[in-house]
């Protein structure tokens, strides 16, 4: 058939588009390769005439987005005298330019749509031997709950956390919306089931460093980080951490508290055991003090103790390494670090909770003098005073092409709850909702929005531009685009709606891998409709907010998914053959057979 | 009321220098970024809105454009990069061609080839006219002056009338425009007392002040290049209109007349230099673009400035030929210059002083309707 391949790019696709010109050009019926652009802006009748000249009987889009432009070559190819259903799709998303595989799908899903054969389909199971065992990277929600849905069909899994404990971001937040159900009740019982599974190993303050093998038998080296506690001696009595003399922020509490250089990240952590922040203790970085290891009862901290790399063998590798939450100092304008009382989501989240610094009582940051010399600290007094405005500015780094050009997907939500937690814990406090768009898109998130907007929450469409300081409060000046008025008024309280960046280090987790991630850096599915969990037919698999970001139900549905995929690879005994590997002569072959 | 729609007016606009307008989500951080954006006046967001529906009529009777001074602050901290800051600079030039009652201005800001051959016949034209006129009266090689002080005057005056007239129904299409967009008519007493605002405001240029560089420091520097632009042409239109034979006769003089005259053109040389930089490195967010007709005005305006120099020199050092022809060649600049004035971004000169007296009459007007009770918004308004 002759087919006519054209390219109608996104601002953001990389791609060398030489490369894959003189890769289309030796495919067999491939009559013409144009190159239209970004973002085109297309003429069906003009096209018709292009394609008429070449006499194209099918055309292929290739881009970011081919479908934007699919009408426009239906109509073309009509008004040519072909058939219009003759359109096929390539798309490829967006992909870090570091991948030489990401070329290779590029030239694949151009070639399975030259010959109408459908991307899902182009690759090809083959038995081989697989290790039933699995790796899963992140304990976060959505590796515990991968890990125990493996685990609970019969098989091993080791699971891999970087820091001290299980629970991830899950275990910071009170509550989730919409139902307003307590979020400690949904995962501590999950963590706490992880820990006392017979077949999951926790390898906590663990990294992965190396990985070799291929699909069904990787060998991966993991670093396991001095604890320098013994886990299971500890009881959690805390007596080293009262003898520790090193003060720092807590990431736990998002800093709004803070913590010893021996610490329990939080006091339902799995496993309930303490342990040493090598960066801040005084014995690691210049060998004095060493009160902790004197303090111990059970003679548990051992100083000493050296970082081990372990090799283990696995079948199946599960990535669920979560997210983290740009850096608002970036943002100059909300005077995020200089005004006490603007504060990010997980702060406030924290701030809120009942087993916060303030026991979920919502006051206002205040100066603690201590002594004249010492310069004053803003800390939350549990006894402070409540804020009687509180604003809430959405899209904080989110859908800004000077940040992050993606929705973030939670923020809208997670604001209406702190809106909801506003009303309820202060019902004098009036809460103003700075949002573009509302995105309430979920089971009941919509019922919840509207149940939020009768609470009596201010609902201002029109993200605002800044807040000053101005006395003893803030100054937020904003559009009320609504009502078609500027606005500008003091509140007590700002909280931004922070957008969500893929977790610190899965660039470098991608390296050793050898997987994708999209230009912003999350992790790239092997296809978005049909295939949303694999990360591209390795038995490697993509779980929870480090593809995109997600709220917790979907996370913990993808991890479900992500654990049929791995059973179904242990159970068939069948293995994807690489996909690069898959040469053009048997994309043919499949195309005919599948069109006879 | 029906309201009518143009469908294309973005397109349109597009040959006005407009970029991503279709971008734009309503954020409203534009709005509230601006300095000038206050109360009723409040932009650039909801131009935005407006040329998306493509309401032109709407359009029309906007004075917020000619509020803004693009500073390029909306442009930097819009987060779709739909450039409010360059569409209401487009918007300018729009409305320029909207309030020109010849359109002529329209053909210029669509056509770079329109303008350039426009301004190279009437310099044609021009040169044909004096250089026959001239050879008539006098000769070419000098020692006296070729072209008589009088008659050059009297063809700028001619000029320049003409210029005067042009400028001033176009004025007054625009404040038709602006105050039929009010609803009702503001009562002339408004207009008398807020008078004071046109002269203040041309000659002041206060409001570039507001434009805070980089969010902190005000743009001193902006500024004082365009106050000295402005200073620039007012002095060298006041000097050629009445004193031009002072100005030229005198080969040796250091009078007042001579001083202003070197001031005036080391103004605009520096103004031209420093805006010549900009555009060119396109550094700055509101250089990044610029549109074939701001091109035009610096060239043609730097070609004027150097040939008058250029003309005094080769005079006093005795070249009288060489001055005779080169000041032809000046003239031949100065006359298109002066005709493309009504059509041009010059024009900008004229309605911004007046745009900002209008909208203290309208803010006057709303106010005093709010006061006495009267509904604050007429009934057509739908927010946006």
């Amino acid at each position: 058939m002759r087919t006519g391949i054209y390219f109608c790019l996104e601002a953001d696709d990389n791609l060398d588009i030489r490369a894959v010109s003189r890769y289309a050009v030796g495919m067999p019926g491939i009559v013409d390769i144009r190159w239209f652009g970004i973002q085109p802006r297309l003429d069906a009748p003009s096209i018709a005439e292009m394609l008429k000249r070449k006499n194209v009987e099918r055309v292929v889009i290739a881009g970011g987005r081919p479908g934007l432009y699919k009408s426009a070559f239906t109509r073309a190819l009509a008004l040519a005298g072909q058939d219009p259903a003759e359109v096929r799709l390539a798309a490829f998303r967006p992909l870090h330019e570091s991948f030489l595989e990401s070329m290779e799908r590029i030239k694949l899903s151009i070639a399975c749509a030259a010959h109408a054969l459908p991307y899902p389909l182009s690759a090809v199971l083959v038995e081989s031997r697989i290790n039933p065992a699995t790796l899963i990277i992140g304990g976060g929600i959505a590796g515990i709950q991968a890990a125990l849905e493996i685990a609970e069909a019969g098989q091993q899994v080791y699971l891999v956390e970087r820091t001290g404990t299980l629970g991830g971001h899950a275990a910071m937040f009170g509550r989730t919306f919409p139902a307003l159900e307590c979020a400690a009740c949904i995962l501590t019982p999950k963590m706490v089931a992880a820990s006392q599974h017979d077949r999951i190993k926790l390898l906590t303050n663990s990294e992965l460093v190396q990985v070799l093998g291929k699909a069904g038998s990787y060998r991966a080296r993991i670093l396991k980080k001095a604890r320098y506690v013994d886990e299971k001696g500890c009881v959690a009595c805390g007596l080293c951490s009262e003898a520790c003399p090193v003060t720092v922020p807590s990431a736990f509490d998002a800093g709004i508290t803070t913590r010893k250089a021996i610490y329990l990240p939080f006091q339902q952590a799995v496993p309930n055991s303490f342990l040493v922040d090598a960066a801040n203790c005084l014995y690691q970085t210049n060998q004095t003090c060493g009160a902790c290891a004197r303090k111990c009862p059970n003679g548990c901290v051992n100083l000493d103790e050296k970082d081990e790399v372990i090799e283990i063998a696995v079948g199946s590798i599960v990535m669920a390494t979560g997210y983290d939450v740009l850096d608002v100092h970036k943002i100059g304008r909300y005077g995020y670090g200089k005004h006490p009382n603007v504060l990010t989501a997980l702060e406030f989240e924290r701030l809120t909770n009942d087993s916060g610094p303030t026991g979920g009582r919502i006051v206002c940051r205040t100066q603690k003098f201590s002594g004249s010399a010492m310069p004053a600290e803003w800390t939350f007094n549990p006894l402070g005073v409540s804020p009687r405005r509180i604003a809430i500015i959405h899209c904080v780094g989110s859908r800004d092409a000077n940040h992050n050009r993606y929705c973030s997907q939670v923020c809208c939500m997670y604001s209406l709850k702190f809106a909801h937690l506003v009303k309820e814990k202060l019902p004098d406090a009036v809460c103003y909702e700075f949002y573009i768009d509302l995105r309430a898109f979920g089971k009941g998130y919509e019922e919840f929005a509207e149940r939020i907007r009768q609470e009596g929450t201010f609902m201002v469409r029109g993200r605002s531009t800044s807040v000053t300081e101005s006395g003893n409060g803030l100054v937020i000046r904003g559009e009320d685009i609504m009502s078609d008025r500027l606005l500008e008024f003091p509140v007590d309280m700002v909280l931004l709606a922070t957008g969500l960046i893929p977790a610190q280090g899965s660039e470098e987790l991608s390296r050793i891998l050898g997987i994708a991630c999209d230009a912003d850096g999350w992790f790239t599915e092997l296809d978005h409709n049909s295939n949303p969990a694999d990360m591209g037919h390795k038995g490697i698999y993509v779980a929870g907010a480090c593809q995109t970001p997600k709220d917790i139900t979907d996370t913990v549905a993808q991890a479900s998914a992500v654990a049929a995929g791995v059973l179904r690879h242990i159970s068939s005994g069948r293995s994807w053959q690489v996909i690069s590997g898959i040469p053009l002569k048997e994309i043919e072959a499949r195309s005919k057979s599948l069109q006879e | 009321v029906p309201t009518r729609v143009n469908p294309k007016l973005i397109e349109e606009l597009e040959s006005f220098g407009s970029v991503n307008v279709q971008n734009c989500y309503h954020c409203g951080d534009c709005s509230a970024i601006c300095p000038h954006s206050d109360g009723i006046f409040a932009f650039p967001r909801k131009t935005m809105r407006l040329l998306q529906m493509g309401l032109e009529k709407r359009l029309e009777t906007l004075l917020t454009p000619w509020l803004c001074y693009h500073c390029g602050h909306c442009s930097t901290e819009c987060p779709q990069q739909a450039q409010p800051g360059e569409i209401m600079m487009s918007m300018r030039r729009w409305l320029i061609a909207r309030y020109d009652c010849t359109g002529i201005a329209g053909l210029f800001y669509r056509s770079a080839t329109t303008e350039w051959i426009t301004v190279a016949l009437i310099a044609l034209l021009t040169g044909a006219g004096l250089l026959s006129y001239g050879l008539s009266h006098g000769t070419i090689r000098g020692p006296g002056p070729f072209l008589p002080d009088t008659t050059v005057q009297h063809v700028y005056r001619g000029t320049a009338l003409a210029v005067l007239l042009l400028i001033m129904v176009n004025s007054l299409r625009m404040s038709f425009f602006a105050i039929k967009g009010v609803g009702s008519a503001p009562a002339w007493q408004i207009y008398v007392r807020k008078l004071y605002l046109l002269p203040w405001h041309f000659l002041s240029q206060k409001r570039l002040l507001q434009c805070k560089k980089g969010g902190e420091e005000a743009a001193y520097g902006t500024w004082l290049i365009h106050a000295g632009l402005v200073f620039g042409h007012a002095i060298m239109f006041v000097l050629v209109t009445f004193f031009l034979d002072q100005m030229i006769s005198d080969r040796t003089g250091t009078g007042p007349i001579h001083i202003l005259r070197d001031l005036g053109a080391v103004l605009l040389l520096t103004g031209i230099t420093c805006a010549s930089y900009g555009r060119l490195r396109k550094k700055q967010v509101r250089y990044a673009y610029s549109h074939h007709t701001d091109l035009l005005f610096l060239w043609l305006l730097c070609y004027i400035v150097v040939t008058g120099i250029f003309q005094h020199a080769l005079r006093r050092s005795g070249l009288a030929m060489g001055a005779n022809i080169v000041y032809l060649a000046h003239l031949m600049g100065v006359v298109p210059w002066m005709l493309r004035i009504p059509f041009s971004k010059w024009m900008h000169m004229i309605y911004r002083p007046l745009a900002l007296f209008l909208a203290e009459v309208i803010r006057e007007t709303k106010a005093a309707q709010d006061r006495s009770g009267k509904s604050v918004r007429d009934s057509g308004t739908i927010a946006l």
